[in-house]
């Protein structure tokens, strides 16, 4: 029966609405789980503090189960699920300016407005310069169109590139979340850090 | 700690359970009975042996024929351009590009209306568009294009002319022998091609 909006269960109306609230629930639970801190944020990299990736990776692997299960229920068709396609360059070079971005903000753009809305004026810089970035962008789009298109790959998924059954590849990936977490808190106590 | 043990505990044996289980392949139907039963009903799956003949006369690139007669019956006779899908293949694989598209009309004939109504209410049913069938099957074809019973002399003109256009494509189509009064082919009209609306993947992002 899913996806409910391509198979015109519900209008892309109601679409944009559920979407507004899922926002909302992912925002309340990224400042629940203190993402709002720039320093809880930029401590993934320092090692003292690895809730970002144990958050995240719990949502990826949870979402990614339920995915699967829902397919294999017949609830959803994973065929119309809508999967970012691949540009190679552009994604590497956008991910090294995300994650220089990262560490010296002390945010992701998502974060930045969760840390705004309690009020922390830090983020206002960050957002400030994440619009200043679309500016850019948008702007001397000529000048990067070239590389921003490079490299397409469609949208493959990582299943398909080694050629494994998804269920098998989801089985790797929750155990390597597990082993990353296990990692994560050593890391931890090996490099605390008090009162962040 | 805990919570790492609480959600291990959950999410491995899960991950196991989907690793094990094959991938669900089955596809949703499109139809239900009762909208099936409606278009079966309406008839609006089928084609005049005119449109064909018409269509085939003026090698019109946008019909595709279909045989869905098993492949010694395709090999003895069939319609020319026709390509042979049979009933039991319907469904494989290989032939899949050829009955899930919107750019030609396919049209399937048998030689009745059974076997073609059957392909159509199967390829229906799989949400499939631009799929016909000719009315009357391979046996009204002869009946009607490649021997054509002339009309009375008292007949209205349009029976006359669709007559003689009958014998025109009988002719072109290499049918019975016949002789052509003077006939101008009567231009019947050609359905419009149904577009498909395509489904659209649901745009989204960070």
């Amino acid at each position: 029966m899913g996806p409910l909006v391509v198979n015109e269960f519900i209008s892309p109306d109601t679409n944009l609405f559920l979407a507004f609230l899922i926002g909302i629930g992912f925002g309340f639970v990224l400042e629940s789980s203190g993402f709002s801190s720039s320093r809880k944020l930029a401590g993934m990299f320092y090692g003292y503090d690895t809730t970002v990736l144990k958050v995240f990776f719990t949502a990826a692997i949870t979402a990614l189960v339920g995915m699967l299960f829902f397919s294999l229920f017949g609830w959803v068709d994973l065929d119309l699920i809508y999967i970012n396609p691949t540009f190679l360059h552009s994604a590497i070079v956008g991910g090294v300016i995300m994650g220089v971005g990262f560490i010296m903000g002390g945010f992701c753009p998502g974060t930045a407005f969760c840390a705004i809305s309690i009020g922390k004026l830090d983020a206002l810089a960050f957002i400030g310069g994440l619009f200043l970035g679309i500016v850019i962008f948008t702007e001397g789009y000529p000048l990067f169109e070239e590389l921003y298109k490079a490299e397409f790959i469609g949208a493959p998924t990582m299943n398909e590139i080694l050629d494994i059954p998804r269920g098998v590849f989801a089985l790797g990936l929750i155990l390597v979340a597990f082993g990353m977490f296990w990692v994560g808190e050593w890391a931890e106590k090996k490099f605390p850090r008090e009162e962040y | 700690m805990k919570m790492r043990l609480i959600l291990a505990s959950v999410l491995i044996p899960l991950g196991i359970i989907i690793a094990a289980v094959p991938e669900n392949t089955t596809k949703a139907y499109k139809l239900t009975a009762e909208e099936l039963l409606v278009e079966a009903q309406e008839g609006a799956q089928f084609m005049s042996t005119d449109e064909i003949a018409d269509a085939l006369v003026q090698k019109d690139p946008s019909f595709r024929l279909i045989d869905v007669r098993a492949q010694d019956e395709y090999e003895k006779f069939h319609l020319p351009n026709a390509i042979n899908i049979p009933l039991t293949d319907i469904l494989s694989d290989e032939w899949a590009d050829y009955l899930d598209q919107d750019v030609k009309m396919n049209i399937f004939y048998s030689n009745g209306n059974l076997k073609s109504n059957e392909a159509w209410m199967i390829t229906r049913q799989l949400g499939f568009e631009n799929n016909y069938v000719m009315q009357g099957g391979l046996n009204y074809w002869a009946e009607t294009i490649m021997n054509p019973t002339a009309p009375a002399s008292t007949s209205p003109d349009d029976e006359i002319a669709k007559y003689d256009f009958r014998k025109g494509a009988s002719m072109a189509l290499g049918g019975g022998s016949a002789v052509i009064s003077n006939a101008k082919a009567s231009t019947t009209v050609k359905p419009k091609i149904k577009k498909r609306k395509k489904k659209k993947k649901v745009a989204g992002g960070c």
